[in-house]
């Protein structure tokens, strides 16, 4: 992980594994903060992303158990690295650049695969991890690999694949990378998005590691 | 750039609570003693809760024991246990002559010392009262130097100025090279050690030092000293303790 990060944004601190032993539960947003989301759309985002964390941390246990890690594009950059919600800050986003969307999931990949190594030296339980792509626009680069590493990683179970699509994304593309069936956010009901997915980890959590994903329904926030 | 210290004293959700201040303090220094030896000299102390001078003393404390430790390096003093006892006499005169001058009792001065100075061929460590020193054996693995003086009670321990003999001081020069050191007071106690099996929590450490090991310029070991004071305030420090905590971490190694 550490190379991706500059020294000014180190997890510092000691949130280790001996003083929460507790499984943890990954999950990795892959956020578009591409020029197209400029304005209202990376506004909404933003607090989208506070009202995830202000969800989580209240719960008890999600606290505990719930690590968030944050990758925006483009270009790419890893915003926060996986933490216990009560560690994670998350910064304003600002949208510039083009939308690297295959790097961006080749990037999440391997953050999540890096995270299992670390639970597993440290004999931590984890569930599985989850990664959420949400994007408004088409990939610029080239994006065939990471469709691949996506439909390994569902066949193998070793993470679930979620992309949500904003407003003029390209749900052909989303479609051929997305081995689940993508959904349309419903206008900018990021905030409703969110709260979806901290009750779908809070309800996640709850288990026990290995217990089957059993989603709660996306009602409000998406086009069915 | 050899030694790498960082160090912090933060106030505790009590002691704002009860509209006190920090009553924590902390003082380093790095020396180059002019062979391209850095000396590292870092000191901590918890003023008394009860003590009404006890913010005062323990930046007293830790400002006059760096200052007579810089004296004895530049003065080529071979420290000695005897002068590490003398160094804590030279503090509890100081505190006996404050307190008679504005004529309140000594014990109003009441704090702890933990300190160290980290020569090239030895170290020397002192501690009075509770909180704790832990080093790097070397293999990476924290052993502290003596278990925190706590009385019968969590609550109680001994004092600079609890006896002009010091009785309660403890010394030891530890004749190896010592690389990496942390020093903490009583507030980071039950985070930083483990008390099931007597010994220094190492994930505790090693999580903090793995920062300070990768630290290349004197900007990185600012940023550092920044986010410690972050981390101290941190609730997730904040749900364990409630006291003044101070944390001081030196090494030289690099990654």
């Amino acid at each position: 992980m550490d190379e991706y990060i500059s020294f000014e944004q180190i997890p510092f601190g000691s949130d280790d594994f001996a003083n929460n032993p507790e499984s943890r539960c990954p999950c990795i947003l892959l956020l578009d903060t591409s020029g197209s989301m400029a304005g209202l759309p990376i506004e909404q985002l933003n607090e989208g992303v506070i009202t995830l964390k202000n969800e989580l941390v209240s719960d008890p246990l999600a606290s505990k158990r719930v690590e968030l890690a944050v990758v925006t594009f483009g270009p790419v950059h890893l915003e926060a690295d996986f933490q216990t919600v009560g560690n994670f800050n998350p910064r304003n986003l600002t949208a510039s650049g083009d939308t690297p969307i295959g790097a961006a999931i080749t990037l999440g990949i391997d953050l999540v695969n890096r995270r299992k190594k670390v639970y597993k030296e440290n004999g931590i339980g984890y569930y599985k991890p989850w990664i959420i792509l949400i994007t408004d626009g088409a990939p610029t680069d080239s994006y065939i690999n990471a469709a691949q590493l996506v439909k390994e990683g569902e066949a193998n179970n070793s993470f679930a694949f979620f992309a949500v699509g904003v407003e003029q994304a390209n749900f052909t593309i989303l479609k051929s990378i997305s081995v689940r069936e993508p959904l349309k956010l419903k206008g900018l009901m990021f905030r409703e998005f969110f709260l979806w997915l901290s009750s779908s980890m809070k309800m996640v959590s709850s288990k026990n590691p290995g217990s089957n994903i059993n989603l709660l329904p996306p009602s409000g926030w998406a086009e069915l | 750039m050899t030694w790498k210290l960082i160090g912090k004293s933060v106030i505790g959700t009590s002691h704002v609570q009860s509209g006190k201040d920090c009553e924590d303090s902390n003082h380093f220094e790095i020396l180059n003693n002019g062979q391209e030896n850095e000396i590292a000299i870092g000191f901590v102390s918890d003023g008394a809760g009860s003590a009404k001078f006890a913010k005062q003393a323990a930046i007293r404390a830790v400002q006059e024991a760096v200052s007579i430790s810089i004296q004895y390096i530049e003065d080529e003093v071979e420290i000695e246990e005897k002068h590490l006892v003398a160094l804590v006499e030279r503090i509890y005169d100081i505190f006996r002559i404050e307190s008679a001058a504005i004529n309140v009792p000594l014990n109003e001065f009441s704090c702890t010392l933990l300190g160290f100075i980290t020569l090239p061929h030895k170290s020397c460590f002192l501690q009075i009262g509770d909180g704790a020193i832990v080093r790097n054996d070397g293999s990476g693995h924290f052993t502290y130097i003596w278990w925190p003086q706590n009385g019968e009670y969590q609550n109680t321990t001994s004092f600079i100025v609890d006896d002009a003999n010091v009785r309660n001081l403890q010394v030891k020069i530890i004749h190896e090279k010592i690389d990496e050191i942390g020093m903490f007071t009583d507030g980071l106690q039950m985070l930083a050690l483990d008390y099931d099996s007597e010994c220094a929590h190492q994930p505790f450490f090693n999580d903090l030092f793995k920062w300070l090991r990768r630290a290349e310029s004197a900007e990185h070991v600012s940023i550092l000293n920044r986010k410690l004071d972050e981390y101290l305030s941190s609730t997730s420090i904040n749900n364990r303790t409630d006291d003044d905590k101070t944390l001081l971490l030196a090494t030289k190694y690099i990654l």
